[in-house]
Parts: C-alpha cells; sequence; structure tokens
C-alpha cells in the first residue's frame, strides 16, 4: 500500500499531490480506509482503498510521509475507529477526550435512543438490507422515587 | 500560635489540586512521540493555555502554546470541544435527515455543507438536478460564499483590535442574510438544497433585494476594506507574517484561499467542474507572497468574482422545475460516491456509502478549516505570541466544521 500510495505521488506522469479525503469505514466484518486523490493531470478524482483489514486489530501504514496533512486526518480515523496508523507521529485522540475508550464511529456503537437498532441487533453488515425488528421487547424503565 | 491559612500562594495547595483537562500540561505521561516532545520543556520554555474560551479563538479552540520570553515556540491545538457526532447522527438517519445535520457544521456559509453531501446522494441515485435548480444552487451559494468572505473581514480586523470593520462587514452580510431568509425560510441554518433539487423558486422578496443588494455590492466591497487595505496598523500586523510557501501547503493539503494565496491556482470549481460552473466566466485569483496579508487580499477578490458570476448567473436564469421526479423515501442502489465543492474555506467534501437501505451506511464530512488549521502549527513558531491569533484569524477556520 505504501509502495502503491509512493507512486501515485511520485511517478511524473501521475503526480496525485493532493491528498482530497482520508476516511476509516467500519463494514461490519472488517475496516477500511479510503483516500481521495487529486492530479493536475486529471480532473477525476481517484479512490484508494484499504480493505479487509481486521475489526480487532486494524493496522495500515502512516501515510504522513508523503502528505503531511494527513497527520490529523488519521488521528481522527484513530478516533472514530481504532485504526492505528503505524509511523504517525501523533496517534492521539483529537474530538474524544484523552481517557475515553471505545470508536464512535464504529458499527456495534449505538447511541443511547436509538431504538430500531438496539444492541441486540448486532453488527449491521455492510451491502445487506437491514430491517428493524417488529416486536421489540419493550423497555423496562426504572420507577422514579 | 497563628494557624496558616491555605492560600494559592501555598506551593501545597498547588500541588494538591486535582488536575483538570484543562491543565496546560496533561495529568498523565506522554502518549506519542510528538507529545513527549511538545510538553518537555527546556530552560526559559512556558507553556500558556489559550482558549477553549478565548474571545478570538472563533468558536470553541484550544491552543496550548509554548514560549519562550514573547516567541512562540510551539503549537498545540486541542479539538473537540463542539464535537456533536454529526457523521454519526447522519448515519443513522435517512438521506432527507441527513442533509438536515450538515447545517451547523460550518455555520458561516452552510449552503455548502448541505450542497456537497446532496451532490454524493444524486451521484449514488444517479439522478440528475434540472438546470434552473442548478442555477439557483449557484447563485445562492455565491451568496453565501460573500457572506462569508465579508464577515471573515470583519473578524480579522476584530482579532487584530478594530472594532469598526466588523461593524461595516455586518452591514453588507446582514443584507445577504436577509436576502438568503426571503428565499429559504432562514437566517443561518438554511436547510434549502434537497436531494435533485432545491426547496423553494425564486420569490419576488429575494428577487427584489437582491437587485437593490447589486446595485451597489462592489461600492460597498470598496468602502469595507478601503478601511484595512492601507491601513498602516493592520498591514504591519499582517504582511510577511504566517508565511507559507507553495510546497508545504500543497503537503499539508490545504484548499481555498489559503493555498491560493500560495501561488497554487487549485478551486475545486475548476480542478472537478461541479453544477453548472463550467458554463460561467470567472477567473481563479491567485497571490505569490503566502503571507497573512496576500490571504486577506485574496478574498477581497474572490468577493468581486462571486458578484460577477451572480451577474452572469441572473442574466443566464434557466425556466423550468427546481425539483426532479423522487420518491419521499430514496434507497440507492449500494454504492460509493464522493462529492467536493469549493466552499469559501476551501474543499469541502462528502464521501457516502450506501448500502441500499433508506440511512447511508458511511457518512463522511471532509472539512477544509480541519486540514488548514493543521498548518498553523508549522506557521506560528518565531511569531510574538500576540500574532497568534492574528495568523490564525488570517486562516479563517469555522470550528463548528472542524469539530464535527
Amino acid at each position: 500500500m505504501v509502495d502503491v500510495l509512493r507512486t501515485l505521488h511520485d511517478d511524473a506522469d501521475l503526480r496525485f499531490e493532493v491528498l482530497a479525503d482520508l476516511a476509516g469505514v467500519d463494514t461490519g466484518d472488517s475496516m477500511q480506509v479510503v483516500y481521495h486523490l487529486w492530479s493536475e493531470t486529471t480532473t477525476d478524482w481517484l479512490r484508494v482503498i484499504v480493505a479487509d483489514l481486521s475489526r480487532d486489530d486494524p493496522r495500515v501504514p502512516s501515510a504522513t510521509f508523503l502528505w503531511k496533512g494527513a497527520e490529523w486526518m488519521e488521528r481522527e480515523a484513530y478516533d472514530m475507529f481504532g485504526i492505528v496508523f503505524e509511523g504517525n507521529r501523533d496517534l492521539r485522540r483529537i474530538y474524544m477526550p484523552p481517557d475515553y475508550t471505545s470508536f464512535p464511529l464504529r458499527k456495534d456503537f449505538y447511541i443511547a435512543d436509538d431504538s430500531s437498532r438496539s444492541p441486540g441487533l448486532g453488527v449491521r453488515h455492510m451491502e445487506q438490507v437491514h430491517a428493524p425488528v417488529e416486536s421489540a421487547a419493550p423497555i423496562r424503565r426504572s420507577r422514579a422515587r | 500560635m497563628a494557624t496558616r491559612i491555605p492560600s494559592l500562594d501555598d506551593p501545597r495547595v498547588l500541588v494538591s489540586t486535582p488536575a483538570t483537562i484543562y491543565d496546560a500540561i496533561p495529568p498523565y505521561a506522554p502518549r506519542t512521540e510528538r507529545e513527549a516532545e511538545f510538553y518537555g520543556l527546556r530552560d526559559g520554555e512556558m507553556l500558556v493555555n489559550m482558549g477553549p474560551q478565548h474571545p478570538s479563538t472563533h468558536g470553541v479552540l484550544r491552543l496550548v502554546v509554548k514560549i519562550d520570553g514573547e516567541r512562540v515556540v510551539d503549537l498545540d491545538p486541542v479539538l473537540g470541544y463542539l464535537h456533536r457526532g454529526i457523521e454519526k447522527l447522519s448515519e443513522n438517519a435517512d438521506y432527507h435527515h441527513a442533509i438536515c445535520y450538515t447545517d451547523p457544521l460550518e455555520y458561516v456559509s452552510s449552503l455548502f455543507n448541505e450542497l456537497a453531501p446532496v451532490m454524493a446522494f444524486e451521484q449514488l441515485l444517479d439522478l440528475r438536478v434540472p438546470r434552473r435548480a442548478e442555477y439557483i444552487r449557484v447563485l445562492s451559494c455565491e451568496l453565501n460564499r460573500i457572506a462569508s468572505h465579508a464577515l471573515f473581514i470583519g473578524w480579522m480586523a476584530l482579532d487584530l483590535g478594530g472594532i469598526t470593520p466588523i461593524l461595516y462587514s455586518f452591514i453588507e452580510r446582514d443584507e445577504i442574510v436577509e436576502m438568503l431568509a426571503a428565499l429559504t425560510g432562514q437566517r443561518m441554518l438554511f436547510n434549502y438544497m434537497r436531494i435533485g433539487g432545491v426547496n423553494g423558486d425564486l420569490n419576488h422578496e429575494f428577487l427584489s433585494r437582491l437587485g437593490d443588494w447589486m446595485g451597489h455590492a462592489l461600492a460597498q466591497v470598496e468602502a469595507d476594506t478601503a478601511l484595512l487595505n492601507q491601513n498602516e496598523i493592520f498591514v504591519r500586523r499582517t504582511r510577511g507574517l504566517g508565511r507559507m510557501d507553495r510546497q508545504t501547503a500543497i503537503g499539508f493539503g490545504m484548499s481555498g484561499p489559503n493555498i491560493r494565496a500560495c501561488g497554487v491556482p487549485y478551486d475545486v470549481r475548476r480542478a472537478h467542474p461541479y453544477s453548472v460552473y463550467p458554463e460561467l466566466e470567472f477567473e481563479i485569483p491567485t497571490r505569490e507572497e503566502g503571507d497573512s496579508y496576500a490571504r486577506y487580499l485574496l478574498r477581497i477578490d474572490e468577493i468581486k468574482q462571486s458578484i460577477h458570476i451572480i451577474d452572469q448567473v441572473l442574466h443566464r436564469m434557466p425556466d423550468g422545475p427546481v425539483m426532479a421526479q423522487l420518491p419521499r423515501r430514496i434507497t440507492p442502489r449500494p454504492g460509493r460516491a464522493w462529492a467536493a465543492v469549493e466552499s469559501p474555506r476551501g474543499q469541502y467534501g462528502c464521501f457516502a456509502i450506501s448500502d441500499g437501505t433508506d440511512q447511508p451506511y458511511r457518512f463522511r464530512i471532509h472539512d477544509p478549516s480541519f486540514v488548514n488549521l493543521q498548518a498553523v502549527v508549522p506557521l506560528m513558531p518565531g511569531n510574538l505570541l500576540a500574532d497568534t491569533m492574528a495568523v490564525m484569524a488570517s486562516l479563517d477556520p469555522v470550528m463548528g466544521g472542524i469539530d464535527k
């Protein structure tokens, strides 16, 4: 992956000098990192996908040696998905507090009032039609004292 | 024997005070190479905490500044005080709802926030937008760009200590905001773009306000900026400060006026033309100096170009519908889409993944201020502490977008 990015960046015919975006993706059973690049040789964007990273320990080489600006975007992907970018010299959480332990944009992270997708449903897999459970168990509320 | 009253001068009191997240030095061991480098102090250096509620940080940004005397040695921006989890919220909302979540991201230029996701969703749906809707989009976006740049001029002067220019720029901004309020029904968070078009057609009030404004728009820009362009204090505090060179700017992925002030003519409207921009005639102003003053002048040039674009759009506005035929509940086929627009701060992108349901599977916003703010770290060293805000202001970051 490092060689691919380096060739895209340095090759005289390609010269993808602008890193337009770096995004983490959780597909439900693996992690991905998606790069969008732009070059003055073409008007179109180029999408590079690093796929099939393990969900338990996703590791990717950092792109900061080519694009210094990738540093914060990698920090964001680390903060939101737990993807570790090896070689990034400042891989801290960027939005969440430093003592936070989970990764909010992962698909098994549920927001509190999301009734249609309770934790019991498990991970919502990509490219699989999701139907909310019709007869969800009623939410038990503790009686106010 | 007199009992000692604990006071803040007593070192023991300071030691026993529990550490908070606002302490300049974090209460834990450094976790990364950079953190160890930053928080290790050499002789004569000290850390100063600015923010998160510093009056001139454009929102809630916290800067930990390492200084030696009056000079800045290094800088560590701490983000996240305005993080609302908009990406997560949008992934749990349907496509129409996701658009209204994006409004408060960059609250100074909300129309661009809506345009990028709308364009990405249209790509997913393979949808063609009526030409009149495209023209209205360009018209309203360019108006929003002028309002944003006008506010920038006032903000920048305010951060340098001049209070008058912001009053003038608010006059200009208010006229445009009233105009957009007549068009969209809202003053700030417009929620005007729709998948397949725009919410409503041009109305009489909007057009009459626009006509009034067009008559004196250029003169007003000249009047606003005459206060600053030749102002000796302003020029001294901006010219030559925060100088960025071409290669660093490209490496940092900067975009918008900040990179064009370094001489790189990168503008998404030309780099990857969208909407009806290929049919319109406009220039991409660039400057070579790359300092704060160049970034300021460049935005004035952009206001003039935007007025020129609006003029053309009004002359070419076609007739027809403003919305494509679309069902209420939309379910795009599985796929990925990336769309970027040129917002007043740079390349504003949206990456959306559909899994075939009525909710985006992944919704990612790429915000230009987020990337531009990174460049503050190499720009600052060597400057006076008081100029930190002057350089920051010239990059025009908006924390709503940076923190998502």
